[in-house]
Order: C-alpha cells, then sequence, then structure tokens
C-alpha cells in the first residue's frame, strides 16, 4: 500500500548497466553530461506519492549553452499515514540573479504538511519564486555581508509564504489542489515544516522552519553536519519564547504547542500564532573540497534514521560508483524509514556536492 | 519528562450564569448571558479528577444560519476543521443515541473519536454529545453547545457556547487539560462563525 515515487536528474541513467571503476565511472558521467545537455531526458523538478512529475527544461544560460544540473535524487512515500502531505521542490537554476562570480543557484526544499496537504504544495509551487524575488531585492543593497542578506532574503521569503497561506491567495492554492479536501476559505489548522536549501558554487545556504532537517555529509570519514536545528517546542530557547509570548508548551503525546501542534515553528497555522513562529533559522556554511551530499529530509525520516546512518547510507551508494547514486540513496532511505516503521510520510532529497573536476 | 501525579482535584462545577443572576465562582467557566431554561445544560458536576470549562463566541450571523450548522451531528466537519470525515454507525438518520466515528487530521495528538448524540432540542437550540470511544486522551468527555440570539430584538447577531467536561489524563494537569480542549473548541467556533458568516 506504500507508493514510492523517486526521481532523479537523469531518467536515461537509470536505465544503464551498472557502471564500476573510476574510469568507467568517468565514461558513464561524460555520457550522463552529454545526454543531458542535447536535453534527451527531462529532469524531473518535484515528487510526489500521488505520481505526478512536473518535468521542464532547464533554463539556458546563454544562447545554446545549457545549465548543467547538479545530481540529485528525491523520493517521497505516504507510508503507513493513508494521505500523502508531504511536499518537494527541485529548481535548478532558480534565480536569475546569478552569484557574484557569475556562478549558479540551484533551489532545493522539502515541505512536511500537517492538517492538510494544501499549505505544502503551496510552498512547493512558490517558495522558490519568493526566494527569486527576495534576493533580487537584497541583491541591490551592497551594504550588508552576505550571511545577514541570505537571513533577510530568506525570513521576508517565509513571511511572504506565511502570509500567502493564511490570506485570500491561500484560496487560490487550495482551489489548484486536488488533494486538498477544506473549502475554499481560510484554513487556520493546516501548516507545513519548510526546510530549503541553495546550493552555490562555494556556499550552502539552509533557511529551516519546523522539525525537517538538512544534514551535510563531509568526506574522508567526518561526521554529518546538521544544517538545521529541529524546532520542537521543549527546545530550551524555543520553550523559552513560547511562554514569553503567553503560550504554553503541554506534554500530551510528546511535547506540543498548547498541547496541539509537535512543533514550535510552521508555515501557516494561523490559530496558533504568535506562538508557532514562521520565522526561519537561516545558515550558511561554505562548501569544501571533500563534501560529498547534502540530505533534506522530513521527519519521518529523521525520527527513525540518525544522521550518521543517513550519510552512511548515502555514501555507500555513492561508492558502488553509478551516475544515479543520489536517487538510489533518496530510495533507499525512504526504505529504511519505512522498515524501521517510521509512522510518518517521508521525504528525501539527496543533492552530490562532489566538485565537477573531481 | 517528569510529571508528578496531579492531586486530585476538588469538586469543581462549571456555570454559565443566567441572564441577571448573582456572579458564581467557577473554573475557567466564562459567564455569559444564557437564557434560564438551557443555562442548565452546561452545569457540569466535576467529579474528582476531572475538570471543566466554556468557551464563548459571538458571531455576526442570524442565531438560524448558526444553528443549522451546529446541528448537523452527522456533519461536524463542516467547521469542525480538525475533522477529516465523519460517518454515522450503523447509517440511518440522526437521532438521539446515534453514534459517529470521527477521523482526525494529521498533526493532533488524536486519531479518531466515537461520540453518542446525548441532546438535539431544535427549540432550544442546545446539542449534546459524550465521547464513547477512539484513539485520544479525552476519556469521559462531554460537550454541550448552545446558540442565543446576542441581545434584543432580531437581527442582532449570535451567541453560541460550548462547555464540556472531562477526565483530566494521567500525567498531566487540570489546568494543561483545559489549555488543550480550550484551544480546540476555540478554534472549531471561530471557524463556525466564518462559516456561519459565508451562509448569511
Amino acid at each position: 500500500m506504500s507508493m514510492a515515487q523517486v526521481c532523479c536528474d537523469s531518467a536515461v541513467a537509470a536505465t544503464a548497466a551498472p557502471v564500476v571503476g573510476a574510469e568507467a565511472e568517468a565514461r558513464a558521467r561524460a555520457r550522463a553530461e552529454r545526454r543531458s545537455r542535447a536535453g534527451e531526458s527531462g529532469a524531473w523538478k518535484h515528487a510526489v506519492a500521488a505520481g505526478t512529475a512536473d518535468a521542464t527544461r532547464k533554463r539556458s544560460l546563454g544562447a545554446g549553452e545549457l545549465l548543467v544540473a547538479r545530481k540529485h535524487g528525491a523520493a517521497s512515500v505516504a507510508g503507513r499515514r493513508r494521505e500523502m502531505e508531504d511536499a518537494v521542490s527541485v529548481r535548478d537554476a532558480f534565480c536569475a540573479e546569478g552569484t557574484a562570480d557569475g556562478g549558479r543557484r540551484d533551489f532545493y526544499g522539502v515541505f512536511d504538511g500537517h492538517g492538510c496537504s494544501h499549505v505544502a504544495e503551496a510552498c512547493r509551487d512558490r517558495m522558490h519564486e519568493l526566494v527569486a524575488e527576495e534576493l533580487a531585492a537584497t541583491a541591490a543593497d551592497s551594504s550588508v555581508s552576505a550571511a545577514a542578506a541570505w537571513t533577510v532574503a530568506m525570513e521576508r521569503s517565509f513571511a511572504r509564504m506565511d502570509a500567502e497561506v493564511t490570506s485570500a491567495g491561500g484560496r487560490a492554492a487550495a482551489a489548484r489542489s486536488s488533494t486538498c479536501r477544506c473549502d475554499a476559505h481560510r484554513c487556520d489548522h493546516v501548516g507545513s515544516t519548510a526546510v530549503v536549501a541553495v546550493v552555490e558554487e562555494h556556499s550552502v545556504i539552509v533557511a529551516n522552519c519546523g522539525d525537517s532537517r538538512a544534514v551535510l555529509c563531509r568526506g574522508d570519514g567526518a561526521p554529518p553536519l546538521p544544517l538545521s536545528s529541529d524546532h520542537k517546542p521543549d527546545r530550551p530557547d524555543e520553550l523559552e519564547r513560547i511562554e514569553s509570548a503567553g503560550g504554553r508548551v503541554i506534554f500530551w503525546e510528546g511535547a506540543r504547542v498548547l498541547g496541539v501542534l509537535a512543533m514550535s515553528r510552521a508555515v501557516g497555522d494561523g490559530y496558533l500564532k504568535p506562538y508557532v513562529s514562521s520565522v526561519p533559522e537561516v545558515t550558511v556554511t561554505d562548501r569544501s573540497d571533500g563534501d560529498e551530499c547534502l540530505i533534506l529530509g522530513s521527519d519521518g525520516l529523521w525520527d527513525v534514521v540518525s544522521n550518521e546512518a543517513a550519510c552512511e547510507v548515502a555514501r555507500a551508494c555513492l561508492r558502488r560508483g553509478r551516475a544515479k547514486w543520489c536517487a538510489e540513496a533518496a530510495a533507499l532511505l525512504t526504505k529504511l524509514a519505512l522498515a524501521r516503521r517510521s509512522s510518518d510520510n517521508v521525504s528525501v532529497v539527496v543533492i552530490d556536492l562532489r566538485r565537477r573536476n573531481h | 519528562m517528569p510529571y508528578t501525579a496531579p492531586r486530585p482535584s476538588p469538586q469543581q462545577h462549571s456555570r454559565v450564569l443566567s441572564g441577571g443572576g448573582a456572579k458564581a465562582a467557577s473554573h475557567g467557566a466564562s459567564c455569559a448571558a444564557v437564557p434560564a431554561e438551557v443555562a442548565r445544560h452546561h452545569e457540569h458536576a466535576a467529579r474528582a479528577g476531572q475538570c471543566c470549562s466554556a468557551v464563548v463566541q459571538a458571531i455576526a450571523a442570524p442565531v438560524g444560519a448558526v444553528w443549522s450548522v451546529v446541528r448537523r451531528f452527522d456533519r461536524p466537519q463542516a467547521y469542525k476543521h480538525f475533522i477529516r470525515s465523519c460517518r454515522l454507525v450503523g447509517g440511518g438518520d440522526v437521532a438521539v443515541g446515534s453514534v459517529r466515528e470521527v477521523r482526525v487530521v494529521s498533526g493532533l495528538p488524536a486519531t479518531s473519536s466515537r461520540e453518542r448524540l446525548e441532546i438535539l432540542d431544535d427549540e432550544r437550540r442546545v446539542l449534546s454529545f459524550r465521547v464513547v470511544g477512539g484513539e485520544h486522551r479525552l476519556a469521559n468527555y462531554r460537550s454541550v453547545t448552545t446558540v442565543h440570539e446576542a441581545g434584543a430584538g432580531a437581527g442582532t447577531g449570535t451567541v453560541v457556547v460550548e462547555s464540556y467536561v472531562v477526565d483530566v489524563p494521567h500525567g498531566n494537569t487540570a489546568d494543561e487539560t483545559r489549555v488543550f480542549v480550550d484551544t480546540i473548541v476555540r478554534c472549531n467556533l471561530q471557524s463556525l462563525a466564518r462559516t456561519a458568516e459565508r451562509l448569511a
């Protein structure tokens, strides 16, 4: 009864024979790149258990020159809950404003909805657009540091996303969704986590709101580096913020805001504001040559798989040397979460961070 | 995390005052002008280990429009948005004694609730149900909802009062239980206001 949907940056590569050895791997990679440049395979931009896929062509950087997508894989599965309320977004070269050195920016997001699916779906459809708009606005102001500029852009994007899902715009989002059961009016009781990553040539920027998570797998046996911190209501600083605002954290099948919601930050959930905030925590991390991959996942994954175990799974897939190792890692991680009896939807995105010259 | 067992509560009463009546001490109960003939429905004798409370909501819609939504025991999801679906057990028409099986949306500390209709009084606009099963921590929950004109004269708004009594779950205090249930009830009544105001 579980439906799993896997997408990867090269559908053709999925049918290729297994490749072993560094030289064969290099040849396979070159073939995959040529296929990608020729446009033989569309890349999936997001995937959900319902099986919908949105294939879009990559944007041309200049006349005739195509951007080559970073390798990534995404998998989402409803799991033991019958409804699928997660959404995943992958947007290559999503931002017209490049980095200072003309490099590319790719957007990845995992959104774990609760109450209904339409807030997570709105985030999947709109968050990257809002981030792109706020980056353009922030780029005009050169007086702030890069890290501060990212924080401003992300906080504004999340605030706008939150406003959209709780206002008239939310009706449009709800109306577009075939899985949404709500009436076409404000639904205060629906919300979503949002963990968003922007990958540049030299940095990884993560903005997180809720209890999904981003983890960086560094190479050479280094421990995994969390790029986000889960917003649980009993996290000491979150508990203090909630109580200062006049709220309560009550242990009711786990720590919950007012005994109701098991996370302290989310997009939406108007009825629990200001205790449940949509302000993201933003990290800017320099990339290093040894980095292997970035893993974004919903709590359906992280509740039953540690950061270390997730990186070991990804590393094992990497070492097999297949072109589609990210998709394999994402699929394997969802299977592992289900095998460990995760009781939630599971969504995973794995992004290849290895330098191209390796 | 460490939780001490709550001390048994002394017996509590929740009273919604009749218009003009003397104020009485109450645990968490709100005061509202409710006709005397239905105020008694909001008097819950809470035993040791139980708590009670009431939530009041003003609605800018005619009393008939509000009651037409509240009285649908078979379709609570019309305004209770934490309910994903509802079906009457055994089918048939709604009558006192009917039982509904309610499934709850994701994200809440509950999965389902089985509820029996105790009162459905169209003349006095009183609806009451008792929770008789399901997957949740609210044992022996009983709720009463009454719908009233807000003030003198027709065409004025409506006031809805929902009061309840429930066991305090093991590991929680009466105050925590009231915070949790009041949050859900308040959200439901605010949704009811929006729904009824749209109908009007």
